[in-house]
């Protein structure tokens, strides 16, 4: 299923489509934010930069999916939330890529999955 | 900080049947239902003034309710946007409402489709309308069922919830179930069914998930004074609290196995001016096993964490320190986003509710889905009058 990007997070996917990880980074408080919004949550201005943070996190939780939601998909498959090291009041979801599954807390790391030139998805493999 | 406690009361429920297809319109279900409450309460379509639901847009709207019973000029309606988060506010701000003196006489209906037309599960339906969504939907992840497991799955890494815990709860849901005649799902069920039930998104059997059902459930909301005067015995509403609390999708949750209810508990109870434990019985948005369970810590019957053992230990079966879901919950008796939740609370306070009575059932707590989706929430306290 195609991602439907907004006004506030089309630049987001046109940089992880090339290849970038990035967040916003609040210039007055220096709150980091995912999903992208035009204002800080915390000290509610709006003047941000993009800013690269590590492609790592930690497993949060994960959930194995069986039932058909997706026509055409019926084999199960695992969906990660991750709690990101250099932002850990931000979660991002993404497919799993590790051989054995997920556990909390395990250390993982983003890869980029290339769809076509203009969308890229993140998934999660273990660290290491 | 009492606002409007136990100024209005509840005076009449109605009832569509339930089923996998009603074979008619959500307007005519919301007919049906908001005539039976009506009747319930010994009103006629001639005395309301006040028409109010909660949707996402899959059912009719009380603008078209209204006319359809005659009722060709309230004073008041609501036609909230919203899930089951919201199913509480509706009454709630029905009994604002009345206590206002905006209406004197509201019904509060939701009527739904939700197996034959519009299924919340997915098919049918489009994708909510949520920033969020583009950032789990091209995985695969959309489905309440699976947001629900993943919350589920947090907690049970966290705290050691167990498959168990949430199968206890199933099962003691089940057994109430057959003792409520309008239930859906009547055969009692046991722990080994629950943990033989297929997989639904891990850690989530199919058990584990509340049913998709048509029908329509509505009450009549009015002045505590007039309810009193009216067919059966009035049942107050002593506090009907709603509102956010942060999401974790914008950084301002960091936890991911507390909800909004948390942060709205204790403003509820204050209004009611009582606390969790002089609650009596508890119709608990049951979406899924797993709702019920973290509910019961963040609106204070047990310690975080606790909420597996706290229902393991039969604490919240007949006859437990808090009866919860008594008719059987969305997972067994049928799914009415909530209403039928508080429907419940009403029969038990009135003591009609048959079989499946609390025996001096005094104060009852009933709540909306608490918040984990978007951090919305909303609950009631009522009470007998």
């Amino acid at each position: 299923m195609r991602p439907v990007a907004d006004r506030d997070s089309a630049e987001w996917w046109r940089r992880t489509a090339a290849g970038e990880f990035v967040l916003q980074r609040c210039d007055s408080c220096a709150t980091p934010r995912f999903p992208t919004r035009a204002y800080c949550h915390r000290c509610r201005t709006r003047e941000w930069h993009w800013e690269p943070v590590a492609p790592a996190g930690r497993v949060e939780s994960w959930i194995v999916s069986h039932q058909p939601f997706l026509a055409g998909v019926s084999e199960p498959y695992t969906v990660v939330m991750v709690r990101l090291d250099e932002a850990p009041e931000c979660v991002m979801y993404g497919n799993w890529r590790g051989a054995e599954p997920p556990v909390a807390g395990l250390p993982v790391r983003a890869c980029f999955r290339k769809v076509d030139e203009e969308l890229s998805l993140i998934d999660w493999r273990p660290l290491g | 900080m009492g606002g409007f406690r136990d100024r209005t009361a509840v005076a009449g429920v109605g009832y569509t049947r339930f089923s996998k297809d009603s074979g008619v319109s959500t307007l005519t279900l919301a007919c049906e239902a908001v005539l039976a409450a009506l009747d319930d309460a010994g009103l006629t379509a001639d005395d309301v003034d006040g028409i109010a639901t909660h949707r996402v847009g899959d059912s009719a709207a009380p603008a078209l309710v209204g006319p359809a019973l005659g009722i060709h000029e309230p004073s008041w309606y609501l036609d909230q946007f919203g899930g089951g988060s919201v199913s509480h506010s509706v009454v709630g701000q029905a009994a604002l409402a009345v206590a206002a003196g905006v209406a004197e006489t509201v019904v509060c209906y939701r009527a739904i489709n939700a197996r034959s037309e519009f299924r919340m599960g997915g098919t049918g339906r489009g994708l909510p309308v949520s920033p969020e969504v583009q950032y789990q939907a091209p995985y695969g992840y959309f489905a309440p069922p699976q947001q629900y497991a993943m919350f589920a799955r947090a907690h049970m890494s966290r705290y050691g919830t167990r498959p168990e815990h949430f199968g206890a709860l199933a099962v003691v849901q089940r057994a109430n179930a057959a003792k409520n005649p309008r239930a859906l799902m009547r055969t009692p069920i046991t722990l080994d069914d629950y943990l033989a039930s297929r997989w639904i998104a891990e850690p989530f059997r199919l058990l584990d998930c509340c049913l998709e059902t048509d029908g329509a459930c509505a009450l009549v909301v009015t002045s505590a004074e007039r309810a009193a005067d009216l067919r059966r015995p009035p049942v107050l509403i002593s506090a009907a609290a709603w509102g956010g609390g942060d999401s974790f999708l914008s950084g301002g949750r960091a936890d991911t196995t507390v909800t909004s209810a948390a942060e709205l508990a204790p403003r509820l109870y204050r209004q009611a001016g009582i606390g969790p434990a002089d609650v009596d019985v508890a119709e608990i948005y049951d979406c899924f096993t797993y709702s019920v369970i973290v509910q019961l810590e963040d609106y204070g019957f047990c310690a975080k964490g606790e909420g597996g053992p706290y229902v393991a230990s039969g604490a919240v079966a007949p006859g437990g320190e808090l009866p919860v879901n008594t008719h059987g919950g969305f997972l067994s008796e049928g799914y009415v986003h909530g209403v039928n939740h508080i429907a419940e609370a009403v029969s038990q306070l009135r003591g009609d509710a048959g079989e499946r009575q609390v025996a001096g059932a005094e104060v009852a707590l009933s709540t909306a889905q608490p918040g984990y989706i978007l951090p919305a929430t909303s609950a009631l306290i009522l009470r007998k009058g």
